[in-house]
């Protein structure tokens, strides 16, 4: 019996592993599992083209993110203010390895392998030819999914900002609203790429 | 009975969600060539002790002091819940509310959820199998946000750093929390959430 069956249109919901046949979906159509309403698949319009330019945007924006100042603080004629690279640095020298590790890793270094990942496939794809190696890419894009929290650390942020108003005068940076782009970026990544259709392009690399 | 990939001889690969036929319990992706088994190999084993792992934790997390305020020589620690505390004193609810909510619900409603789950593939339970789905979902996805009062912390050390005038320090207390939130995040990654759903499978047999 399972001989006969199609793997190309056949999907297991990654939930609760109902099979379903999926049927040819055009744009703005959804496929939900019928047991549990998981999103099975979800065509998206122009999805290499959308998801190139944000996350070549995003990409630019990471380095304003991290480089220039957060807020800056002013109290009794002094001044010091902290980007997100000194905030790591910091936390490195004071001793506190394993925090400085967390926020490198959660807050930068994690949007910032799904951002290229992003970018390399789809500039592969759109441009040159298919290597295979773009499968181990597209791979570990997968593996880092539950592992980007910059939304976490923007209201970190924002938290932070309103204890300290009423402590001192507080000086906004840019770097807050080069990570409110990012954060942008990031998550518009999401619901641009087409995983489905994505995987179906990198299988002919190995046909 | 529901027609699942299992019961077909198949398995959808975790990675690519490419349809495999299983020749062995162990399969290789034809796609993406990622190692996987059809279920998670000791599933309720690892989501048990990755929970036990954040409980234990959260203890030492909320004894030791998040961070240190040094104003003028007078040197003041405080933890989570004094943190939370010094907010609803001078007024700020909406803030206490959402680091109350980040800090001590999210990371115990997990916690207690997981072993919820895992009492549920293990024995019957009368609730419906869609909440015990939608439980799942909500335990996998809020997990990130307890990381909040960790940043904020980070965020609030590197900006007050003025030296004798006033100065915050990270604390113990922040680590332990940060190791708990990765922890919780463990234990949602390795709960395989189809072992619910093939209970009920069996249960179906059964009654048929």
């Amino acid at each position: 019996m399972t001989a006969s069956l199609p793997t190309d249109t056949l999907a297991a919901c990654q939930r609760c592993d109902t099979l379903v046949n999926l049927p040819k979906l055009s744009n703005h159509q959804k496929a939900l599992c019928p047991c549990c309403n998981t999103v099975l698949h979800s065509p998206k319009k122009h999805t290499l083209d959308k998801t190139f330019a944000i996350s070549f945007a995003g990409l630019l924006l990471l380095i304003p993110a991290t480089v220039m100042p957060l807020m800056g603080i002013y109290a009794a004629g002094q001044y010091n203010q902290a980007s997100l690279f000194t905030c790591i640095v910091l936390l490195a020298n004071e001793g506190f390895y394993f925090i400085a590790f967390c926020v490198f890793i959660f807050a930068i270094a994690v949007p910032a392998v799904r951002l290229f990942t992003a970018f390399y496939l789809t500039f592969c794809l759109k441009y040159t030819s298919k290597k295979p190696h773009l499968i181990v890419f597209f791979r570990s894009y997968h593996l880092l999914n539950n592992w980007a929290m910059i939304h976490v650390f923007f209201l970190g942020i924002i938290v932070s900002l309103y204890k300290l108003v009423d402590i001192a005068d507080i000086a906004i940076g840019t770097g807050i609203t080069s990570i409110i782009l990012l954060l942008m970026c990031s998550t518009m990544l999401s619901i641009t790429l087409d995983h489905r259709f994505i995987w179906q392009q990198l299988e002919q690399i190995n046909d | 009975m529901t027609r699942t990939a299992l019961s077909n001889g198949l398995g959808s690969c975790p990675r690519c969600q490419k349809i495999n036929k299983m020749h062995s319990e162990k399969q290789q992706c034809s796609r993406c060539a990622h190692w996987f088994y059809s279920r998670k190999p000791n599933s309720l084993q690892h989501t048990m002790a990755w929970t036990v792992t954040a409980l234990v934790l959260f203890i030492p997390a909320n004894i030791y002091p998040m961070m240190t305020l040094h104003t003028f020589g007078k040197t003041e620690a405080s933890t989570i819940l004094q943190g939370i505390a010094t907010f609803i004193q001078t007024g700020h609810y909406p803030i206490a509310f959402i680091i109350f909510m980040a800090s001590f619900i999210i990371p115990l409603g997990k916690i207690i959820g997981l072993f919820f789950l895992v009492y549920h593939v293990k024995h019957r339970s009368n609730m419906s199998l869609k909440r015990q789905s939608h439980l799942f979902h909500i335990v996998e996805n809020i997990g990130p946000w307890s990381m909040l009062d960790v940043f904020v912390v980070v965020v609030m050390a590197s900006v007050v750093n003025l030296g004798f005038i006033s100065n915050i320090e990270v604390s113990l207390g922040a680590s332990y929390f940060a190791l708990m939130v990765i922890a919780t995040l463990m234990a949602a990654h390795s709960f395989d959430s189809r072992l619910l759903w093939d209970n009920n499978n069996k249960k179906e047999q059964t009654h048929e």
